[in-house]
């Protein structure tokens, strides 16, 4: 049986394209927005319970730092997986501990939930970052959305 | 002395015939402006904004005239490819300058596909490029409408996100917030010049387009270019392949058009889903010519001239309008009644001067004929 030949030319071409979708699946990773909600409130789990911090204050990566009273929760927009998390609170001596943990975020999650005193109490990850489904309010029925293009408008006036 | 050789008033009347919109435009402007009453340098931080947004887009309509296929209304395809990689891009929450590339990355093989049919199409219409390339980014307009309106967010191109899709279930809506990737490019390294803010990463992208342009002339497909542009003819019997040539250099600009299409919205922030396309093409072309370039003949130069001088005048003339009777309005329609009325008269003006060329040259040769009979 004849070998098929493929010329340096379609190497090249084949090597190019890989190269492409290298960079897209690269840009898709380091691009990706996540929405991490930071929760201060009391959290049970396994017969553990975590609790809230009269205040605490929070900083994801380098972004705004944000203070969270006892059943606060705010919300830090990152891009790309790995990042880091600055706790700053009281001990119950009244002395200030600041802390840094790294972790990941998985790739196909849009919102996730962070519980801070699960996180501080040394819970596992599974714990303290879980998956967040924004509730849906009961709504009203919305009116369809009128499509405008440029034809349908010379269409009315034709 | 030649009986033909041009007295100077001869040598202005030629300069003026061959300038005859970029001039007009100066006179415009110089006009609109100080009725217009904006300052200096107001003015100069809008021309900056409108160069950095729009230089991408019209130069990828110098390709296609090296190789003599005129102003590429089809440049609209490319356009929409570039939209397409963007509501993707928006769907998945891919942000900031990895968005605008992966949503280059996504327009590529869409804006290839499409110019190679186009480029196809065009070889069927040889001489008619112009009127055919304005008449397929119509008909692709319906295939785009289509594939937005009624295949996004089903089955079979689903998308997640509520606030990309029509509350019935599918299809886009008609704005899509580029909030993600808005100004990401020029504030990438953006730097303040007396006052003025110059995003400089845009600038570098333009300039790297630029020497693309000029190397791309020198390679052997630029110079096939340029050999089928000239005559197809003779490239034909050098032994150019003159219908791959002219296809290859339609898929370039259809290809630089989707990548300029996202350097535009990103600039703007906002998508019209199925409006923001549909003028581009008219526009760029409009900027060209008014850069001084003709359906046979343009280069760099023609861009950074036609786009500050036809934005001046966008820029300008409502605000002229309102100052001059009192309605903004009246500013509106001037510039876009501008905009049509410089590419039917940068048209006419070709033909006319090419008829011209024509004569003086037989005008020549007969004189040299009688010179040498003589």
């Amino acid at each position: 049986m004849d070998k098929v030949h493929i010329s340096r030319k379609i190497w090249i071409r084949l090597a190019v394209i890989v190269a492409i979708l290298l960079v897209a699946v690269l840009m898709f990773l380091i691009g990706k927005q996540h929405t991490i909600l930071l929760d201060n409130k009391t959290l049970e789990f396994g017969g553990e319970t975590y609790k809230a911090f009269s205040i605490v204050e929070v900083q994801v990566d380098k972004e705004e730092q944000l203070e969270l009273a006892a059943r606060d929760r705010d919300k830090a927009v990152v891009t790309g997986q790995r990042h880091s998390i600055t706790v700053l609170y009281m001990d119950a001596n009244y002395e200030e501990i600041e802390k840094t943990w790294k972790f990941s975020v998985p790739l196909g999650e849009d919102m996730l939930l962070l519980s801070v005193p699960a996180l501080v109490g040394g819970a596992e990850p599974a714990i303290w970052l879980t998956h967040y489904e924004p509730p849906v309010a009961a709504a009203a029925p919305v009116s369809e959305e009128v499509v405008v293009t440029e034809d349908a408008a010379l269409l009315g006036d034709f | 002395m030649s009986p033909l050789k041009e007295t100077n008033w001869q040598k202005v009347l030629h300069f003026l015939e061959n300038n005859t919109v970029p001039v007009l435009f100066l006179v415009i402007c110089a006009i609109g402006i100080p009725l217009s009453g904006y300052s200096a340098s107001y003015l100069a931080q809008e021309v900056v904004v409108r160069i950095s947004r729009n230089a991408f887009l019209i130069i990828a309509l110098l390709i296609p005239i090296m190789a003599g296929m005129g102003l590429n209304f089809g440049m609209t395809l490319g356009a929409m490819a570039g939209q397409i990689g963007l509501i993707l891009i928006s769907d998945w929450g891919i942000v900031g300058i990895p968005g605008m590339v992966l949503a280059m990355i996504i327009s590529t093989p869409i804006s290839m596909l499409l110019g190679w049919g186009c480029g196809k199409l065009l070889n069927m219409a040889k001489g008619r490029e112009m009127v055919t390339s304005y008449i397929i980014a119509f008909f692709m307009n319906g295939v785009y409408q289509l594939v937005v309106l009624y295949i996004m967010g089903t089955k079979f191109l689903p998308i997640r996100s509520s606030s990309l899709v029509l509350p019935r279930g599918y299809g886009i809506r008609n704005t899509v917030n580029l909030i993600g990737i808005r100004k990401s490019l020029d504030n990438l390294l953006a730097v303040k010049v007396f006052g003025i803010s110059l995003p400089l990463a845009t600038f570098a992208v333009i300039a790297l387009l630029c020497i693309f342009v000029v190397w791309f002339r020198r390679t052997k497909l630029g110079q096939d270019m340029l050999a089928v542009g000239q005559d197809m003819e003779v490239a034909r019997d050098a032994g150019i392949r003159v219908e791959h040539t002219r296809i290859v250099s339609i898929v370039i600009s259809t290809v630089l058009a989707g990548y300029g299409m996202v350097i535009y919205l990103s600039n703007i922030g906002t998508l019209n889903t199925y409006n923001s396309h549909s003028q581009i093409g008219m526009f760029s072309v409009a900027a060209l010519l008014v850069g001084g370039a003709s359906v046979s003949k343009a280069n760099i130069g023609n861009v950074f001239l036609g786009v500050t001088l036809f934005h001046l005048m966008f820029i300008v003339s409502p605000m002229a309008g309102k100052n001059l009777i009192g309605q903004a309005q009246l500013g509106e329609y001037f510039r876009v009644f501008v905009s049509y009325g410089v590419i039917t008269m940068s048209l006419v003006l070709y033909e006319v001067r090419k008829r011209r060329e024509k004569s003086r040259v037989g005008r020549e040769l007969a004189a040299g004929q009688t010179a040498e009979e003589a």
